[in-house]
């Protein structure tokens, strides 16, 4: 009875790998069908090997090589800056009380703003440039990373900082090798959140007005009405982000290494 | 027996009119008319009640009292990490305002910073007061080959046991050389066994170093068996009722706790505590 059970256990194990690895190939088969029966529009609503076709022709014209580029170029650079000055204030206002009422109260106001909502004026200042388009995703990894450094910090073990206290610390160690590194799991936590934060305002940022990047291409396909190179590049884009949550969730593992 | 420096209910200011003994002139510690008062919900609390007391150079010093009479609170005021609300904490004659590396602190739990190696975490406090890397890590190499723990000098702190974890709490802060090592609770949180082991362990430790050491505990037996004096504190507000002097012979270990001169000791520090226990007990239910 014991072994029945358990080989009928090993048994739904092995079939829900076999539905998982069918999974995106039916639902493929399914789309591909469906667009060929003539019950949709292929215009609006292409078959999947349309899709392949047009992306194949993106990569095939260096077009798609150049607006990866552009896209994470704005991705990474608003990224690093947004989080390098999350965790900087974070530490500041999560350590000093004096400078957490200075600035706190200001960030709260500010944080819930959704930072789309900053694209018409951003176009005011920045105008079309890459300066307007790093300010929008900056915007948005900011926030996010100094909230998650700031509550980190609070955190941060009275225990540890009374020994290091002890041992004689100096204020400076104290703050980047104590409190950053007693505040490191919860910064990689607001670090992933801003990851996908990063990719939201990108899709902003390019909708916005640019001259190359991937949404940017969605966006000039979509004038054209090729229906298959937007999905293609929404493919691509949820590809890309993807990647990126996958492979910062490796490196945040590797970050907290005396674990 | 040998004149008290301590009188709880007189500041020690007197203590200059005493006929000067040794100890007094050799105090390290000085803690003179000593309030601390914590703010609660409730009102203002006072944790440690005008309490003076000296401990001599080289001294072992234990402070016993039950949970919440405020002995953590006057060992952290003597760290410098609590303020004194009035009163003062002279260490080598210099009032205590901030914590300073040569007041070295152990605390109930180990507080290891997890990122560090085992060495790292001992040549933390060199490192701390700008000794060159080579020299503290030599420093923390030394400290390792005394607790025994050379095998595990590049483990992570989460690797080891809570008696391991204690053993390099205490290296660490022994680290800097200081004078005066303040111990609070050091083996409350191990079990039983592995406490008599560390108790060993420091007897054998203070032989080799000769840092003054007050230490905290609500353990009668390890207050004896350890120290050249113990203070018995009274709870709410903290007050130091008695000071006993431990004359049993040194080197000791805890074989000692079955000799007669230590269970004369111990009855009377069990009298004391229990007869103070019972007059808090009935001050609260007057109170309430």
């Amino acid at each position: 009875m014991s072994i029945g059970g358990r080989s009928s256990a090993t048994a739904t194990a092995r079939l829900s790998v076999v539905v998982a690895a069918l999974s995106v190939p039916a639902f493929t088969g399914v789309w591909e069908l469906v667009a060929r029966s003539g019950i949709v529009n292929t215009v609006l609503f292409p078959p999947p090997s349309t899709v392949a076709v047009a992306v194949l022709e993106w990569i095939r014209s260096g077009q798609f090589f150049a607006d990866l580029m552009a896209s994470l170029a704005r991705v990474a650079a608003g990224f690093a800056i947004g989080a390098a000055g999350g965790i900087v204030l974070g530490i500041l206002t999560g350590r000093f009380r004096l400078v957490s009422s200075l600035l706190s109260p200001l960030f709260h106001i500010l944080r819930p703003i959704p930072p789309i909502a900053f694209v018409p004026i951003v176009i005011l200042w920045f105008g079309l440039s890459e300066t307007g388009k790093l300010f929008l995703v900056v915007w948005g990894v900011f926030f996010t990373v100094w909230l998650a450094t700031h509550i980190g910090v609070q955190k941060v073990d009275r225990g540890l900082i009374r020994a290091a206290q002890m041992l004689g610390t100096p204020q400076p160690q104290m703050l980047w090798e104590i409190v950053l590194l007693g505040a490191l799991p919860y910064i990689t936590v607001g670090l992933r959140t801003a990851v996908s934060i990063s990719f939201y305002t990108l899709v902003a940022a390019e909708l916005a007005g640019a001259f190359a990047g991937i949404v940017y291409r969605i966006e000039i396909a979509q004038q054209n009405m090729q229906t298959g190179q937007v999905m293609g590049g929404l493919a691509a884009l949820g590809l890309l982000s993807f990647v990126a949550d996958r492979s910062f969730a490796i490196l945040a593992e590797r970050a907290v290494w005396w674990r | 027996m040998t004149p008290s420096l301590l009188r709880p209910d007189q500041p020690l200011r007197l203590v200059d009119t005493y006929p000067p003994s040794a100890a007094a002139r050799q105090a390290i510690i000085r803690v003179e008319d000593l309030s601390i008062v914590f703010d609660a919900p409730s009102g203002q609390v006072i944790a440690v009640d005008r309490v003076s007391l000296a401990v001599a150079q080289g001294e072992f010093v234990s402070i016993v009292g039950p949970s919440g009479c405020g002995k953590s609170t006057l060992l952290n005021a003597m760290a410098g990490l609590e303020r004194p609300f009035e009163g003062q904490v002279l260490m080598a004659g210099e009032a205590m305002r901030a914590p300073r590396p040569e007041i070295g602190m152990v605390f109930q739990q180990p507080h290891l910073f997890p990122w560090k190696s085992v060495r790292r975490n001992i040549a933390h406090g060199p490192r701390a007061l700008g000794k060159p890397k080579a020299e503290a890590l030599r420093i923390a190499d030394g400290l390792i080959e005394m607790i025994g723990l050379t095998r595990f000098a590049s483990a992570y702190p989460h690797t080891l046991s809570g008696g391991m974890q204690q053993r390099v709490a205490i290296a660490r802060a022994l680290a800097n050389q200081p004078s005066v090592l303040l111990m609070d609770e050091p083996f409350g949180a191990l079990d039983a066994q592995t406490r008599a082991v560390m108790q060993d362990n420091l007897l054998e430790l203070r032989e080799r170093i000769n840092a003054t050491i007050v230490f905290v505990t609500h353990d009668i037996d390890e207050a004896i068996l350890l120290s050249d004096r113990v203070l018995i504190m009274s709870a709410g507000p903290g007050r130091i009722l008695k000071d006993l002097q431990v004359s049993l012979p040194r080197p000791r270990s805890s074989a000692i706790v079955a000799e007669a001169a230590y269970l004369a000791l111990k009855r009377d520090c069990l009298d004391l505590i229990r007869s103070e226990g019972r007059r808090a007990f009935e001050q609260m239910e007057i109170k309430t």
